[in-house]
């Protein structure tokens, strides 16, 4: 085992755990980029310590990513972790911002290989996004038994979703909050800026080049474990 | 008794649907009941709700319908303004006019809220919730509008004549009744109404295209809806807007003739004409949206169709399916992965308590693993293995022994000798015949270097023949020779076909 071979790898490995860049575009870490690419023997030690810790790299535009996938008790984010960061206080809720982040993707990614062009998101296009989405079960919601609504279901996010104005009268302009529509796109929009996977310019929101990386690759790569889950909580439901 | 039957199996199964026609109703009813007796201890006790609200609605129809434009909380307030001065000559400061406006604003749109009301379901013997909402907000270039629900335009319409399959078809009924009795007036207000419920399509068309947008199973369901209830009137609404136009001409053709009207009513005939042409050239515009739709939901359906042939990962089927599953918490798999890694972990100081009280389980036994033998699984393949290797060493050694006897031979002598030796079937076996065959790869097979240095399937066979082979010594310097004769044939068995004969001879060196 080459020492020094293994110190580099160790280095790319310790500034992707940090959130900081490998890239060749960044100077402070283009050098590590390039032996990364070149040297085989690092490639192979970043690759394995990364797998060892269950962490999935990706190399994108010249550009290494890591995601802990789902699941992970060490590196990924616990409900109450992510209710906390996020600023909601209950799982419907926590669920609604879920989905607001998923018509975000929507918004950009029909699907994992063919993007939808869409340069940039703002607040209106995600309410609208949403509203659209969610038509099928507010439509239930003019008849509707309270009894029967469970904690967490797409009926009761609907519910959360629907009973908020767009905007409230007080608010007027568009500020994070949990009393409006805009006020929840704004949370998820600020969330997601702290993510790095989105990055504000006068109120429009682009999508980054980390969050491309891992919407193009991570989901091609796992989609037979994702769509293996749903199935088994298909089967689940039947019973 | 049948009649009782059907009386009661009419109120239970009718019930359902009644209390959805009535719920665009509801807030009427709220609102203009006590509004303004607690506002400000009835201060503002004279103004009427129920009248307010009826105007309200009928300026964002003007707005929304009419203009095709929505309304800006500024626009309502400055309606509302004159219709406090005009209809109650209430002159108020701005301060406190701007407060009850937006108290009445907040109560029309129940502070943002649905409206909602229990009812008793008879069919499933439960209580249900109802929801309605009269206004309906949304956000366009930071600006926030109001448009009325389709709940709220039908609520207007309604109030003033009953709806129809087609209330197009039923204005028009109206609108040649008005004509012929000469009130072009009120033809007019029901060309205002055709035009509105025109408006509502429009608005249902676009839901209808969105719904397929998002999910092309549900938006199919919208679609049919829609071909249903409005796009099924088409033809004959056509038809009675061709009639009406000449109710119009001829009355037009009365003014000609005789000129015995009163200008006014001539000016109403040809508003009445003006307005019945614009109402006409909105129809058809819905018409040909229509056909658009037509068209797009086509298309919208035949690209989902092929998406599901994709390889990659589809986002939006993705999406139906958790909802179809109900299961929210599904997406944590897709939003998960794309956080960034949780590096710094906080430690729950309630954990401290749950640490404390929690209380161990007493006696739980540990279950007892026996000590089990794997099993040996012997695979077909293995046994088939394991079979030819058996034959070949027994046609092998048959034929080595028949060699030492005769130096050299043919095959037609050696199948005699192994018809004695094994009886005859022997010439039937498959693996009699596979032997031949890769016997004949070779000429020459020199045997103690092939015990070293096996090189075909054929010699690493005669090396496990020879192996475990207590005469193997006898043989060791021993060379087989294998000539095929192609001139000579061979019967082999009884009606069995025939093979080339070979030579064999067994040299010793």
């Amino acid at each position: 085992m080459d020492t020094k071979e293994l110190e580099i790898a160790l280095e790319i490995v310790a500034r992707l755990i940090n959130g900081d860049s490998v890239s060749r575009g960044d100077k402070a870490s283009q050098s590590l980029y390039q032996e990364y690419e070149e040297n085989g023997q690092i490639y192979d030690y970043v690759n394995l310590i990364l797998k060892k810790m269950n962490l999935t790299l990706y190399e994108y535009n010249y550009s290494l990513y890591i995601t802990p996938g789902e699941n992970n008790k060490t590196f990924g984010y616990s409900n109450e972790e992510l209710k906390r960061e996020l600023g909601v206080k209950l799982n419907r809720e926590l669920y609604l911002c879920y989905f607001i982040i998923y018509c975000i993707i929507i918004k950009f990614y029909k699907n994992s290989a063919v993007s939808t062009y869409t340069e940039y998101v703002k607040a209106e296009d995600v309410i609208e996004t949403a509203d659209s989405l969610l038509l099928s079960f507010t439509k239930e919601l003019d008849l509707f038994d309270m009894e029967e609504l469970e904690e967490n279901s797409f009926k009761t996010i609907a519910m959360v979703w629907e009973d908020m104005p767009a905007l409230t009268v007080a608010e007027g302009t568009l500020r994070a909050s949990r009393n409006s529509k805009a006020g929840y796109v704004k949370m998820v929009f600020n969330f997601l800026t702290a993510q790095n996977l989105l990055l504000e310019n006068d109120k429009r929101y682009y999508i980054t080049e980390r969050m491309r990386a891992l919407v193009t690759n991570y989901f091609e790569e796992y989609k037979g474990r994702i769509y293996q889950i749903m199935k088994g909580e298909a089967e689940d439901g039947e019973y | 008794m049948s009649e009782e039957y059907s009386l009661l199996r009419d109120i239970v199964y009718e019930h359902n649907e009644r209390i959805r026609n009535l719920k665009k109703c509801y807030p009427f009813f709220k609102l203009a009941e006590n509004s303004f007796q607690q506002y400000k201890e009835g201060k503002y006790a004279s103004l009427d709700m129920g009248y307010i609200i009826m105007a309200i609605l009928r300026f964002f129809m003007e707005e929304n319908n009419f203009k095709e434009k929505d309304v800006a909380y500024e626009e309502y307030a400055a309606f509302l303004h004159v219709i406090l001065q005009q209809d109650f000559a209430m002159y108020l400061e701005e301060e406190e006019e701007g407060e009850l406006v937006s108290y009445i604003f907040d109560k029309l749109t129940n502070d943002g809220h649905p409206f909602t009301y229990q009812y008793f379901e008879p069919l499933e013997k439960k209580k249900k919730t109802v929801r309605t909402r009269w206004i309906e907000s949304k956000m366009r270039k930071e600006q926030l509008y109001y448009t009325l629900s389709a709940d709220g335009i039908a609520f207007y319409l309604e109030t003033k004549e009953m709806k129809e399959e087609s209330s197009i078809s039923v204005a028009q009924v109206l609108l040649g009744k008005m004509i012929s009795s000469q009130n072009f007036k009120g033809g007019i207000q029901v060309i205002r109404r055709i035009n509105n419920e025109v408006s509502r399509l429009k608005v249902r068309k676009q839901e209808v295209l969105s719904a397929l947008g998002s999910d092309v199973f549900e938006g199919t369901k919208a679609y049919d809806d829609f071909v249903k209830t409005g796009m099924q009137w088409f033809e004959e609404e056509q038809k009675l807007f061709a009639k009406n136009k000449q109710l119009i001409e001829k009355a037009l053709e009365q003014i000609d003739r005789h000129g015995h009207l009163a200008d006014s009513k001539a000016k109403d005939i040809y508003r009445l004409e003006e307005e019945l042409k614009k109402a006409i050239v909105r129809h058809s515009e819905l018409l040909y949206e229509c056909t658009d739709l037509q068209y797009k939901a086509d298309e919208m359906i035949r690209t989902a169709k092929f998406s599901r042939l994709r390889q990659s990962f589809d986002f939006t089927q993705v999406c139906r399916e958790i909802m179809k599953l109900d299961s929210p918490k599904l997406l944590e798999l897709l939003v998960n992965p794309l956080l960034c890694l949780r590096t710094k972990k906080t430690f729950s100081l309630a954990k401290i308590d749950d640490m404390l009280t929690v209380r161990l389980k007493e006696g739980e036994k540990g279950e007892k693993v026996k000590a089990q033998v794997e099993e040996n699984y012997v695979y077909p393949d293995e046994l088939e293995e394991e079979r030819i290797q058996n034959n070949y060493r027994v046609l092998i050694r048959s034929l080595l022994e028949f060699g030492q006897e005769r130096e050299s031979f043919t095959l037609s002598q050696w199948n005699e000798r192994l018809i004695q030796e094994f009886s005859s079937p022997i010439l039937q076996n498959g693996d009699f015949y596979s032997y031949l065959v890769h016997m004949c790869q070779k000429k020459e097979y020199p045997l103690e270097k092939l015990l070293k240095m096996p090189d075909t399937f054929f010699e690493k066979q005669v090396c496990l023949a020879l192996q475990d082979w207590d005469r193997q010594e006898e043989f060791l310097n021993c060379e087989l020779l294998v000539e095929p004769d192609v001139q000579e044939k061979v019967k082999m068995g009884r009606d069995a076909f025939e093979v080339s004969d070979i030579h064999f001879s067994l040299l010793y060196k």
